[in-house]
This record gives C-alpha cells, sequence and structure tokens, in this order.
C-alpha cells in the first residue's frame, strides 16, 4: 500500500474469525491470518486471550517484558497492511494485565509474545479504493 | 519480577501443555460481510443479558463486539495465575470484586457452550474507585451496568458459528469456530 497518502477511501470487505493456538506469536499469527485468508489489508475488530509472556516496545526503543503464564490481552488494536516489498504486516498496540491484574500497555512487538491458552481475533478486510 | 524493562530483545518461551500440539495452530473462518450494530447495554442488566438478548432478538448469534467505556455498577473479574493442580498450564482464579468501576475498553466474544445455549466471553481494562487500573477476564453474569447504558460495537459473524469444544492441547474448553449448527 502507498504508506504516504494522507486519506485512505475504502470500504469494508470480508470478515474473518480465528483461534490461534498456544505458542503461536500473536503479532505473526495475525500476519499468518491474513495470509490464509487471503486478506491484504485489515483492521482488528475484537480480539482476547492470553501470553505466556508479554512484551511491548517502549517509546525510547527498549523493551518492557511482562512476565506470566498468563497475560491477559485485555485490549487491542491495530491493522494490517500489505507492503510494496510483497508482505503483510501487523501493527497491534494494546493492554495487558499480568497474574495480579496489574496492567501495562504499547504496541506489541512482533516474534516475542507467545499464545499461552487462546487468542481469539476478528479481523475485517479493508478494500482500499484504487 | 512481574515485569521489567531492556534493551535486549526477550527470547520467547513456548509452554508445554497437557495435550500434544495439534498441527493445526490457526482455526479460522471467514464471511463475505458482517453486520454491525451499535447497541447500548441497558442499567441494571448484566453485561450477559445486555448483550445476548437484544442481539439474539434481531438473529445475531455469534458476534465481536468492542465496548466502548462506562460504569459499571458492580463488575468481578479473574486473573490466570499459573494452574497449581497441573491438569492445565493456568487456571482463573476465584472472581475479584472490582466493586463499583469504569470500564476503560473491553472486548467480548458472544458464542455458543457446549450446550448450544449462549455464551460471553470478555476482557477489559477497568478502573476502580480508589482510581486503580485493573485488568482480566469480566465474569459477565456478575457485571452490572451502572445508570448509564454504556455504547457497544458488535460485528455479526454470520455463516458459521463460535462454540465452546474441548481442546486436547490444554486440557480445557475453549472457544473455536465451526460449521454453523441449527439455534438451540
Amino acid at each position: 500500500m502507498d504508506e504516504t497518502r494522507v486519506v485512505e477511501s475504502g470500504s469494508m470487505g470480508r470478515v474473518a474469525y480465528a483461534r490461534i493456538a498456544p505458542n503461536e506469536d500473536l503479532v505473526l499469527g495475525v500476519e499468518k491470518l491474513c495470509l490464509s485468508e487471503g486478506f491484504r489489508n485489515a483492521f482488528v475488530r475484537g480480539a482476547l486471550g492470553s501470553l505466556v509472556d508479554a512484551c511491548l516496545r517502549t517509546p525510547d526503543g527498549r523493551y518492557l517484558h511482562v512476565k506470566g503464564p498468563a497475560v491477559e490481552i485485555v485490549s487491542l488494536a491495530g491493522e494490517v497492511r500489505s507492503a510494496l516489498d510483497g508482505s503483510v504486516r501487523a501493527a497491534l498496540t494494546g493492554v495487558v494485565a499480568d497474574t495480579e491484574g496489574k496492567v501495562y500497555g504499547g504496541p506489541f512487538v512482533a516474534g516475542s509474545n507467545p499464545i499461552c491458552m487462546t487468542f481469539e481475533v476478528t479481523l475485517e478486510e479493508w478494500l482500499p479504493d484504487l | 519480577m512481574a515485569s521489567n524493562v531492556s534493551a535486549e530483545f526477550p527470547r520467547p518461551r513456548m509452554l508445554i501443555h497437557p495435550g500434544n500440539a495439534e498441527p493445526v495452530r490457526i482455526r479460522s473462518r471467514q464471511a463475505a460481510q458482517a453486520r454491525h450494530v451499535r447497541l447500548a447495554l441497558q442499567p441494571g442488566l448484566t453485561l450477559f443479558e445486555a448483550l445476548v438478548r437484544p442481539l439474539a432478538a434481531m438473529g445475531i448469534h455469534n458476534a465481536s463486539t468492542t465496548i466502548l467505556g462506562g460504569v459499571f455498577s458492580e463488575l468481578h473479574f479473574c486473573v490466570a495465575p499459573p494452574d497449581p493442580t497441573g491438569r492445565a498450564v493456568i487456571a482463573y482464579t476465584q472472581p475479584i470484586s472490582a466493586g463499583r468501576c469504569t470500564l476503560i475498553f473491553g472486548n467480548a466474544t458472544m458464542g455458543k457452550d457446549t450446550r448450544g445455549q449462549p455464551l460471553v466471553h470478555c476482557h477489559a481494562a477497568l478502573r476502580t474507585e480508589t482510581g486503580e487500573v485493573r485488568g482480566g477476564h469480566v465474569v459477565p453474569q456478575l457485571a452490572v451496568v451502572g445508570s448509564d447504558p454504556i455504547p457497544v460495537l458488535v460485528t455479526s459473524l454470520e455463516g458459521f458459528e463460535l462454540r465452546v469444544s474441548f481442546d486436547n492441547e490444554t486440557n480445557i474448553p475453549l472457544l473455536q469456530p465451526n460449521t454453523e449448527l441449527p439455534h438451540g
């Protein structure tokens, strides 16, 4: 997609729901879901589940590691975009709760957020106008 | 230590579950289009009643919803520490009362239990009356909508259904997308 566009008009297309199994990565799992369903661009319309441990990027570029298991995903928003190099890339941000209910927030780091028991996610396909 | 910040990329841990890992790691279904509904959760009802009844009345039995925030007069939630019995990797605690609280943001999935009856699975972030921010698995039957309606964006899932079935790998019942069975 052209990421320099300020406004991108479009419409919602198909909707997909998935259960992603334990030890799969949250961010890469959402990308694989898009590949398997044939979505090129999508918005997250609902998501909940748990992580073994959570890893969130800090504003200064470091990693906030929240120890589980399980770390509950209590809020998640994000999108998946297809890139000019032929890849898809999910950008997911949210809030997680540790085993005492204490909360942490930020963008999820791809490759370091293994799912603990289950992750339920609903994606809605985004169809940009050409 | 429950959390730490480091400059190093943390190596992810993979846990060993009681059952063998299924070869298929992502089970998904798709529909050509979703219906969208703005639902107002009605004061005095439980989260479960306020979500399920109005949606069932319009023929929506499976949905993904975003609770846009509001006050609950009463709410209980669970967290998920390791299971001391070892039957599963983790087990939910007994419900913890958050009392009267503000739900900051939540997601709830509506599907069916093993008997085909409605089921709501909800995780949310909350602010208690003392200003503490907490989060976890909300018990929908024990969360009561406060004096003002709470807006919810509903995305319907049609042409397939979400049903709880026993998951051998994790050794607990979980919501899974399935071929639609007759309602009831």
